[in-house]
């Protein structure tokens, strides 16, 4: 009896997982697999594709100096971005693990409202500052300075990404230095290590689950991001999501756009596989 | 030496409010240039005023697309509440060897990027007849925004001390009073601060509203992004504002509630 109630609630509990798994079944893991085929479509002159099969699209996506040359920087641009935010996140996650401050709710959401604001809303605030009659350089004008190109360029289109995703750095790399036992640096300190030493040998390797989320999450947001590069780069900087979107959107080749992102999908995948083995050898011996 | 250690203290102190200020700035810009009287933000600034505001208001498209979001989010939110929260009372208290990849397998949606599954969902929406459709646009928005209610309820429920639970039952209390009396209340905090993530992204939502949406489906956000391609001008500053007012307020309304302690620190 009681081994059939309890049967009977394994049966009817299943059912809270229904909704869940058919929402993600049907619009996550049957759309993504819908990519491969499609890039493998021969574009279509009236209609998105025809049901051909060719090796095109990759041929044009690999083979094009122009397609390979915006993949390349999309790529440089990405480990840039993430390796700025990475060095100006550390300090302040370093500060907001250990301070005792009685203002760290406060700070914390300091760190935590930009995320609430839309990305368009801070390109928007951004673009205010950076523009050629912007802030910035109505400030420096007045100093006899300027003006100066800041945006519709790589450096404003960096700016923006690592703006955008620095809280998520932030946050993970809290969570992280938070674990570490305060007394170990002491430790350290007290046998005679300096504080730039104590950091290399002790606070930076205990930390590097930390800087391996945040990195690894940061990396994914910015390879694909579309806005920040539309609107700071001004079509003057691109990246390869922005081609995808143009592919998919307004030239409707589907197979062609379907192929960009597999790519951008494929290189970005690697580089994280890579990364994961770099960063396992380094963290090994860690908990 | 312990000066030393006060000034590299101090040092750090000023390089991390130096971030801080790189953080908030453009926020902070925002508003400024919402409330200024010229076309630029200049400085000094040109005086106090709300004509942006009364732009705003009197544009037609911001004011239909400031409606057609919150709709879109709204309905969004209520579905992705209710779905989320079913996935992790399963996942949570009945799933066994499964745990971890149902785990994994609910937060994915969060985890891809938007601009990738955007493009998936549209080719797929079209292919099957859902593209630039509005029942398109809400299912690709509540599966960006189940995965927030999802964490933010498993967080909870693991934190649940389930001994109460069985006080409840074995007091007399049936299973359905014993969930509306005990279980609900408890986990009313991880429901509403996912419920809140899930409204908040959906809202500020871009790259998937972006793929798609279809005629006359403009969200506000896409409808600021198109405004800034042509126009510079402040009306996106008061738009900016009015949604930085109303996030605050969501916000605060949820702290009132549950208070945010639970949301950041998640399961810790």
């Amino acid at each position: 009896m009681a081994a059939g109630a309890r049967r009977k609630s394994l049966t009817w509990t299943f059912l809270l997982l229904v909704p869940s798994v058919l929402l993600i079944s049907f619009l996550l893991v049957a759309p993504y697999c819908y990519m491969v085929p499609m890039s493998f479509f021969k574009p279509g002159q009236i209609a998105g594709y025809e049901k051909v099969f060719t090796l095109a699209n990759y041929a044009k996506a690999l083979g094009d100096r122009y397609y390979l040359r915006i993949l390349g920087l999309t790529v440089v641009y990405s480990v840039v971005a993430t390796l700025a935010c990475l060095v100006l996140g550390y300090p302040v996650a370093y500060y907001l693990a250990r301070t005792r401050t009685r203002w760290k709710a406060l700070l914390m959401i300091g760190i935590l409202s930009p995320l609430l604001v839309g990305v368009v809303i801070r390109c928007y605030g951004w673009m205010v500052l950076l523009a050629d009659s912007g802030l910035i350089n109505s400030v420096l004008a007045r100093l006899g300075l300027g003006p100066y190109r800041l945006m519709y360029n790589p450096f404003g289109v960096m700016l923006g990404l690592v703006h955008i995703n620095l809280p998520f750095m932030v946050l993970s790399l809290t969570g992280s230095i938070q674990t570490i036992d305060p007394a170990f640096e002491q430790a350290a300190r007290s046998l005679g290590a300096s504080p730039a030493l104590t950091f290399l040998r002790v606070t930076l390797p205990m930390s590097l689950p930390g800087v391996y989320s945040g990195t690894l999450l940061v990396f994914l947001q910015v390879v694909s991001a579309y806005a920040i590069p539309v609107l700071l780069g001004g079509f003057q900087v691109m990246m390869t999501p922005i081609l995808v979107v143009q592919q998919v959107m307004d030239i409707f080749n589907w197979p062609f756009g379907a192929a960009l992102a597999m790519v951008l999908f494929a290189v970005s995948g690697a580089f994280v596989f890579l990364y994961t083995r770099v960063m396992n050898r380094l963290m090994r011996g860690l908990a | 030496m312990k000066t030393r250690r006060r000034q590299g203290s101090a040092a750090l102190g000023v390089v991390v409010g130096l971030i801080y200020v790189f953080l908030l700035l453009p926020i902070v810009i925002v508003v400024l240039a919402a409330f200024n009287a010229g076309e630029y933000l200049t400085f000094p600034p040109q005086g106090f005023s709300l004509r942006w505001f009364q732009k705003f208001f009197e544009s037609e498209p911001f004011i239909r697309s400031f409606g057609f979001s919150l709709k879109l989010a709204l309905t969004a939110t209520v579905i992705s509440t209710v779905v989320g929260t079913m996935a992790s009372f399963y996942v949570v208290r009945h799933s066994r060897k499964a745990r971890d990849f149902l785990r994994v397998f609910h937060a994915a949606p969060m985890m891809l990027p938007g601009m990738l599954t955007g493009t998936a969902l549209l080719i797929f929406f079209y292919t099957i007849g859902l593209g630039g459709t509005y029942s398109g646009l809400l299912l690709g928005h509540v599966l960006v925004t189940m995965p927030y209610v999802f964490l933010a309820v498993s967080t909870a429920l693991y934190n649940f001390d389930r001994s109460l639970e069985e006080a409840a039952r074995s007091l007399g209390a049936g299973p359905v009073t014993t969930f509306l009396r005990i279980t609900l209340p408890l986990v009313k905090g991880g429901i509403i601060s996912g419920a809140m993530f899930s409204f908040i992204t959906s809202f500020d939502q871009f790259p998937i509203s972006l793929l798609l949406s279809g005629v006359g489906m403009t969200t506000l956000p896409i409808q600021v992004f198109d405004y800034l391609r042509f126009e510079f001008d402040p009306t996106a500053a008061a738009v900016g504002t009015v949604s930085i007012a109303m996030t605050a307020l969501v916000i605060f309304v949820t702290e009132r509630f549950v208070g945010l302690e639970s949301i950041y620190w998640g399961g810790k």
